[in-house]
């Protein structure tokens, strides 16, 4: 490892940057010095210049970004203006976000020798790094694989791995859990925060979900519109009002935390207070509270649809192979008027399953009925009339040149007449009415997202089915979506989206059903589907189940319900 | 389908060198005799590796393909080629740009036998493709002096083709969720169809271009000290015999051409087949089996250490 690096590893100075062709400063006046072996979380809204700032610790901005750039950026002692990105390759480690797009290699072994050859290291050399790096990022397994035989997470490790074989100082990782399921995500965290620890490597992470990580970090920088906003210690900066501000998500222990020092004396919580990070340490701090909150009455407000049923699934078995089925014996009603969340692991059969409803996929065994159409006989054309369909990833979506044309395209291609106005009404719901004649794929990520929506929307489908639509967005424009969602929903409409943010499938809608391995497992209403659900269990109810000896009901989700559920059983115990 | 799948067996073990000089050997055979006992007798050579090697289904996919493609050959061939003296069919009268047409016995072999040229090509490929490793034939251009940034652009053409035909999958059904319909209506209806599959999917492959780059430079890529290559194609002794001897067949075959052997009139009667033409393809053919044969027969004899082996 490199040891001429000292303290003070990452360093920057008054640094400004603008891409070139933007009017807009990435970054205005960022100066931070960030310690050798210190784990920095760097956190903030999407657009917030986080993934800009990381790419100028290795030189790609401004070397293979160009752009207006001032100020200092030093990195082990070298000024990154001066120096290559390949010779700040060796010092600085880089992850990106998509898994995919940087195994370059048709095998996991080869993937890790290509930074090593780039610098002309011995082939003896090479073997030795390649077995290290393998061993510890824990894929010795793996050292034969072609990337398309291995998961996201997989994926993500190998990037890690072929990063560390360099032996950098500093590993910068983009979002690299944003693609990944919970299980993939905590696999990639745990192997950074080994690296942190046991080798003493400077981590900055960019993450979103705050409640994963928080709890590993020495430090949280916060940014906001290219500012940093917040510096400092996790539990110090999550009382800082501006994070708040930015729209970033607060882990939900943390939020119901603040909200109860804020509605009620503090001494509710005793002395020795401080901010939980993990459930853990939430059960112990709220402990005091929730025990005088013995004996509510509380019950959770849940819709019970009663309408039509609309889409009934009937023992579907289905399998690109004959040998292999990837839905086995999966049977569901859904009613109009429901908005469900479809829960599961990567690969446990939810996008195959929401393909069934618009005739993309065709059951092997079984039956599919939608809006009273068999799949099997009708198109996907014909079906397409009545069930929208928004994909995973926006990109897919976009064709057309403008905005406007973009959402008008599946009207023209359906037949529909007044299109003008049909688009300018969805436009307007989804705040798109400013980029009506942009280039849908010059947007931001969560721009994009909104137009493939609206694209869908502008027909108003009976049934709206969404694959994964929170995927990589930041807190508040999920909740922004959500709620456009559940509008729809309440137009006597209906919603299934799939997602692997629990969260989320917490506070909306009204069903929750999760699938493993191909099978239904759980399907109920949503209180009583994610409560003591292990591994899909929102925070809180994981924080409450220990509670439940109290009295405290153990259908709690979500901060709002604790708070109502603390709310009354204060009230009662006579404060 | 028609991609590389790793599998113990003894082509799939034999070094990629020597199959691709022979493969190579085949494809210029095929090209300078046109006579037909040489041209069937090359098909029946690629015929063993694909048996000994357990890679049937796989290569039956390419030779089918090259099965379809025949009638086509054929029917272009007489349609355009009136050479010829035994007329099978005439019609009679002029037609302007073809002339009077007539389909002559001896253009409508010539054109049965290109498309068993086209088989021949197709199976001896086909046969590479399913039993090398893409990663050796790489390694094979590195030790023939390619240069480096030819040899990566191709690896990672490679590389995202899974990624690309997935691609290709998401985005049809996006577009099929929109109401297009891909098969319907006349020819240039659903041509006109396929672009709003082509665009997301360019604008896409654009855009992850860009990110593969970055990925590359971060890791060093670009650094103007020379590169070295972790992994370089072994070949032992007997690799280097086999592909000696495999090359030997071709020059053999091309001796053989320069001295006049194996050469076929098909206008303006067809030739007989002479004994020298049957000899030749005999020899042929022995030639480009024998290396096959032989590492099957070591390789069951030897069948206990085999699995233990090397790799």
């Amino acid at each position: 490892m490199n040891r001429e690096c000292g303290e003070g590893i990452v360093l920057t100075e008054g640094l400004h940057f603008t891409y070139s062709g933007s009017q807009t400063p990435a970054l205005v006046d960022v100066s931070i010095a960030i310690d050798e072996g210190e784990f920095v979380l760097l956190a903030g809204p999407s657009g917030s210049g986080k993934s800009t700032l990381a790419r100028c610790l290795n030189g790609l901005v401004p070397h293979f970004h160009g752009g207006k750039f001032g100020g200092r950026v030093v990195v082990c002692g070298l000024d990154t203006r001066e120096a290559t990105v390949a010779e700040l390759a060796r010092h600085v480690g880089f992850v990106f976000q998509d898994p995919e797009n940087q195994l370059v290699s048709m095998e996991v072994e080869r993937e890790i020798a290509f930074g090593l050859e780039n610098i002309g290291l011995p082939k003896d050399v090479i073997g030795k790094r390649i077995e290290e790096a393998l061993d510890t990022v824990g894929i010795l397994h793996l050292r034969k694989k072609h990337p398309k035989e291995l998961s996201g997470g997989e994926k993500q490790r190998v990037a890690i791995a072929s990063v560390l074989a360099l032996h950098p100082n500093v590993l910068v990782l983009d979002e690299p859990t944003s693609e990944l399921d919970p299980q993939g995500a905590e696999d990639v965290l745990k192997v950074v925060e080994r690296l942190n620890d046991e080798l003493g490597i400077t981590v900055i992470l960019i993450e979103h979900r705050l409640d994963r990580v928080m709890h590993l970090v020495d430090r949280v920088i916060v940014m906001n519109r290219g500012r940093i906003i917040a510096d400092g210690e996790p539990r110090e900066v999550m009382r800082d009002e501006r994070l708040r501000e930015t729209g970033t998500e607060i882990p939900p222990v943390v939020d119901l935390t603040l909200k109860v020092m804020e509605h009620y004396e503090p001494d509710v919580l005793r002395d020795g207070f401080k901010i939980p990070l993990t459930v853990k340490e939430g059960r112990k701090i709220l402990r005091p509270l929730f025990r005088r909150v013995n004996g509510v009455g509380w019950k959770p407000k849940t819709h019970h649809q009663t309408g039509k049923i609309v889409i009934s699934i009937e023992n579907v078995w289905f399998g690109y192979e004959y040998d292999q089925p990837i839905l086995k014996g999966v049977s569901l009603n859904v009613r109009k008027g429901e908005f469900v969340a479809l829960l599961g692991r990567n690969a446990s059969g939810k996008t195959t399953l929401l393909k069934h409803l618009i005739g993309l996929n065709i059951p092997s065994k079984g039956r599919v009925v939608v809006c009273g159409l068999d799949t099997r006989e009708a198109t996907v054309a014909e079906l397409a009339r009545h069930v929208g369909f928004v994909f995973q990833n926006p990109n897919d979506h976009l064709i057309a040149d403008t905005v406007f044309e973009e959402v008008a395209f599946p009207l023209k291609s359906m037949g529909y007449d007044n299109i003008e106005e049909r688009v300018k009404e969805v436009l307007k719901l989804l705040k798109l009415e400013r980029y009506r004649d942009c280039y849908p794929r010059s947007l931001s990520g969560g721009e994009k997202q909104r137009v493939a929506i609206a694209s869908v929307l502008a027909f108003k489908p009976e049934i709206l089915i969404l694959d994964e639509p929170t995927r990589g967005l930041d807190f508040s424009l999920k909740e922004y979506i959500m709620k456009i969602l559940d509008g729809y929903r309440k137009n006597g409409r209906t919603v299934i989206y799939s997602t692997h943010d629990v969260e989320t499938a917490a506070r909306h809608g009204d069903r929750a059903v999760i699938m493993s391995e191909g099978k239904i497992v759980i399907d109920d209403e949503k209180h009583k589907g994610l409560a003591n659900a292990l591994l899909f269990s929102p925070q809180i109810n994981r924080m409450i189940q220990s509670f439940r000896r109290y009295g405290v009901p153990e259908e709690i989700l979500t901060v709002e319900e604790a708070l109502e559920v603390i709310d009354i059983g204060l009230r009662r115990g006579g404060r | 389908m028609m991609v590389y799948k790793e599998a113990n067996t003894p082509i799939h073990r034999m070094n990629a060198m020597p199959k691709i000089i022979w493969a190579i050997t085949i494809l210029i055979l095929s090209l300078i005799f046109d006579n037909p006992v040489v041209l069937i007798l090359l098909f029946v050579a690629t015929i063993p590796p694909a048996v000994f090697g357990k890679i049937i289904k796989e290569w039956s996919f390419f030779v089918k393909f090259g099965l379809f493609f025949i009638p086509v050959i054929v029917l272009l061939n007489i349609a355009f080629n009136h050479n010829g003296e035994h007329i099978l069919y005439s019609l009679g009268y002029d037609l302007p740009f073809f002339g009077s047409p007539v389909i002559t016995l001896e253009a409508l072999f010539y054109g049965i036998m290109m498309g068993v040229r086209l088989l021949v090509i197709l199976s001896a490929f086909a046969i590479i493709t399913v039993s090398v490793h893409p990663d050796d034939i790489l390694m094979l251009m590195l030790k023939m002096k390619v240069p480096y940034k030819s040899v990566l652009i191709v690896s990672l053409s490679s590389r995202f083709i899974p990624t690309l035909l997935s691609d290709v999958e998401t985005i049809t059904d996006v577009q099929r969720t929109r109401g297009l319909e891909l098969d319907r209506g006349s020819i240039i209806k659903r041509i006109k169809n396929r672009f709003p599959v082509l665009v997301p999917l360019l604008a896409n492959s654009l855009e992850r271009s860009v990110e593969i780059a970055e990925a590359m430079e971060a890791r060093a890529f670009g650094e103007n000290k020379k590169r070295t290559f972790y992994k370089e194609l072994k070949l032992s002794n007997a690799d280097k015999l086999v592909s000696v001897f495999i090359f030997s067949t071709l020059l053999v075959g091309i001796i053989a051409r320069f001295l006049g052997y194996g050469i076929y009139e098909y206008y303006p009667v067809l030739s007989p087949i002479e004994l020298e033409s049957i000899i030749l393809g005999v020899l042929l053919f022995s030639m480009l089996v024998i290396p096959y044969v032989s590492v099957w027969i070591t390789y069951n004899s030897s069948e206990p250490l085999a699995h233990g082996g090397h790799q």
